[in-house]
């Protein structure tokens, strides 16, 4: 019972890292239909970015918060250099533009920062166990899944409550209209893809503080795409509750199956319940029902 | 056939030659000439090395025919395709390194033969069992459940099961001889070149001929609007199925074809980086034709060969040039893929016809 209860709980706060990504890969689709395949990318460039600025003397926090300024450059250079000329192509050429993207941006990690696990050090996070109630986890889990809610409940009072969101909202319900009314497209999509380069940036940041970081931290990232494809493409709760969903999934086969099955069960697992859930509701939970007429 | 254009006055008066496969004495006349390049001048006049690349070309471009009849065809997106590439070199691995061959067989170098095929049938098989879900799902879902595919198969079965059997640890070692058909045994670039000109040629005429027959037109139909296509009577699922079939089975023949090429088979080979690779080549060579995979991989391979040739005089001043070439590769990919979706979206193979077309008329254009 112990051992379950700790299980999940490292489960769901991985899970709101995972959460939090999932929502920057929701938002992008739900403002301009990109279905973006670069993420676990740009969650890397996060991590390493973070480092970098952590290495330099910088400490955590204001590391973080650089990170989420240098996102915010880098999501508009993506956004007007790459897919700005691809609005109104088919669904194929966009994915594919992002694929393309992630190559590019894997390359340049890769070149940059080079191949090794590099860790923070001195360690972000104290190494002994917090004890609550009747469940130990390391704080390393704690501080990211509070740093990840808190970042999850700032992006989604942006979306909801200013102008710049609602005006990003408007847009992904109906476009046309929202141009009708005056509202930038241009703008709305760059600040999806700002948004969605922050928070993949910071998630990268604090996924890369539990394992270390390396290559395998983009790996991580693409685990947002069974999150977002569990809740629904186009949901954002549907995003939260998926990489909430995914997190506790993968530690559960991590602690349960492995005995069975040794070997990357955890690495596997999103994935595979993915395809078999899809089976059944192939729209995932909360995703529009698209009705084809010919 | 639109791509042809016939002589001034001459029509076609049955369907037969309509659907020809050589319809003007030209085409005849080029392709013939096109194998003869192939199959005589290549391998007798250049050196080891071209074959191998030339080799190189033709396994990428076994396994982008597949993803071209997936994509360019059918309109199922995938990302998987490596799955099945090394489903079939595993499969036919292990028949020739295990399975207890009759002494006949062995004598008359058919284990390897049978094994490709074997590893086809595996390869399609596979592959149906992961595009059981295009029946209810498509688009971003559909491309979803390819990438199940891919980590599951190799990323988990193969890398954590298949690669221990016989306790070898991570890789499959072959040894020289090993790899025999008939009387030759492949063991140098050209034996290697020769069996890769042969599968490619089979599978070039076996998919050009699926193309042009019932299943074709029923597989385009599909592709241009799937609803359409069921109200015509076309079995949608049915279809689908045999498309992620016959696609496997291209994918399993090719792997087959890369046990010949390399001397220990590890999973390594068959990344997700693999897939996209694919998938990147139709889309450079042109989405829709067969012309478009192979000119893709040949523009890929050459190009990366290229960029390693002009890295390395280079690399006595910048020595990380040459450290971290595996990531130069991939920005230079990431970037090609994305330069052509902008800026030339129909890919190589349309400037190709746009080339024919220009020329058919030559020099009286008007």
């Amino acid at each position: 019972m112990e051992i379950f209860s700790m299980t999940l709980i490292t489960g769901i706060m991985v899970g709101g890292i995972y959460a939090l990504v999932a929502l920057g890969w929701v938002l992008i689709y739900k403002c301009s239909g990109v279905l973006n395949l670069a993420m676990g990318e740009l969650t890397l460039i996060g991590a390493y970015v973070t480092l970098s600025f952590y290495e330099a003397g910088i400490p955590f926090v204001p590391a973080v918060v650089l990170t989420l300024l240098v996102g915010v450059v880098l999501g508009v250079l993506t956004e007007r250099i790459f897919l700005d000329k691809l609005i109104g192509e088919p669904i194929l050429t966009v994915i594919m533009v992002t694929v393309g993207l992630s190559f590019f941006l894997k390359g340049l990690v890769g070149f940059v920062w080079g191949y090794d696990t590099r860790v923070f050090e001195p360690p972000v996070f104290s190494l002994s166990p917090i004890t609550i109630g009747f469940v130990k986890i390391s704080p390393v889990y704690l501080w990211s899944f509070i740093l990840a809610i808190v970042l999850l409940i700032i992006f989604v009072a942006f979306f909801k409550y200013t102008r710049w969101g609602l005006s990003m909202q408007a847009t992904a319900d109906d476009e046309t209209a929202a141009l009708s009314l005056g509202v930038s497209a241009r703008f709305v999509y760059a600040a999806a893809w700002a948004i969605a380069f922050m928070s993949a940036g910071v998630g990268g940041a604090l996924l890369g503080n539990i394992n270390g970081i390396n290559i395998s931290v983009g790996y991580l990232g693409l685990l947002v795409l069974p999150a977002v494809v569990l809740g629904g493409l186009n949901s954002i709760p549907g995003a939260i509750v998926g990489g909430i969903i995914i997190g506790v999934l993968q530690n559960l086969s991590g602690t349960y199956l492995d005995q069975y099955f040794p070997g990357g069960v955890k690495e596997i697992m999103p994935f595979a319940f993915m395809a078999v859930f899809l089976l059944f509701k192939p729209y995932g939970l909360w995703g529009w029902e698209r009705i084809e007429r010919v | 056939m639109s791509s042809v254009w016939m002589p001034c006055g001459d029509y076609h008066q049955s369907y037969a030659e309509d659907h020809g496969w050589w319809q003007t004495r030209f085409i005849k006349f080029k392709m013939l000439l096109l194998l003869a390049v192939i199959f005589v001048i290549i391998p007798q006049f250049l050196s080891g090395y071209v074959m191998s690349v030339a080799s190189m070309v033709g396994y990428t471009a076994m396994g982008a025919l597949g993803v071209q009849l997936l994509i360019g065809y059918t309109g199922l997106v995938t990302l998987g395709h490596a799955a099945f590439i090394a489903v079939g070199a595993y499969t036919s691995t292990l028949l020739v390194l295990q399975f207890p061959w009759p002494q006949w067989i062995m004598d008359a170098g058919l284990a390897y033969p049978i094994s490709v095929l074997v590893a086809g049938v595996f390869g399609g098989i596979w592959s149906v069992l992961f595009g059981l879900p295009s029946a209810k799902v498509k688009g971003f879902y559909l491309i979803l459940t390819t990438m199940a595919a891919q980590f599951i198969t190799v990323d988990f079965i193969l890398t954590q099961y298949v690669s221990r059997i016989g306790g070898r640890g991570q890789a499959f070692s072959l040894p020289p001889g090993t790899i025999k058909v008939g009387p030759w045994v492949i063991d140098s670039e050209r034996e290697v070149y020769y069996l890769m000109a042969v599968i490619l040629t089979l599978m070039v005429i076996v998919l050009a001929n699926l193309l042009r027959s019932r299943v074709g037109r029923a597989w385009v139909a599909i592709r241009d609007n799937d609803i359409a296509a069921e109200t015509l009577g076309i079995n949608i699922v049915w279809y689908k199925l045999l498309a992620f079939f016959v696609a496997g089975f291209f994918a399993g023949v090719a792997g087959g074809f890369w046990v010949s090429n390399t001397a220990a088979l590890s999973p390594e080979h068959f990344p997700w980086f693999w897939s996209l690779w694919l998938v990147g080549v139709i889309l450079i060579g042109g989405v829709g034709s067969i012309h478009g995979a192979i000119f893709g991989s040949f523009f890929m391979v050459v190009i990366m060969e290229l960029l390693q040739v002009g890295v390395i005089p280079l690399a006595d001043y910048f020595p990380k040039l040459l450290m971290s070439f595996a990531s130069l590769k991939e920005m230079a990919f990431g970037l090609a893929i994305c330069a052509f979706l902008i800026y030339e979206p129909n890919g190589l193979a349309y400037r190709w016809w746009q080339a024919k077309n220009y020329f058919n008329l030559w020099p009286f254009s008007y």
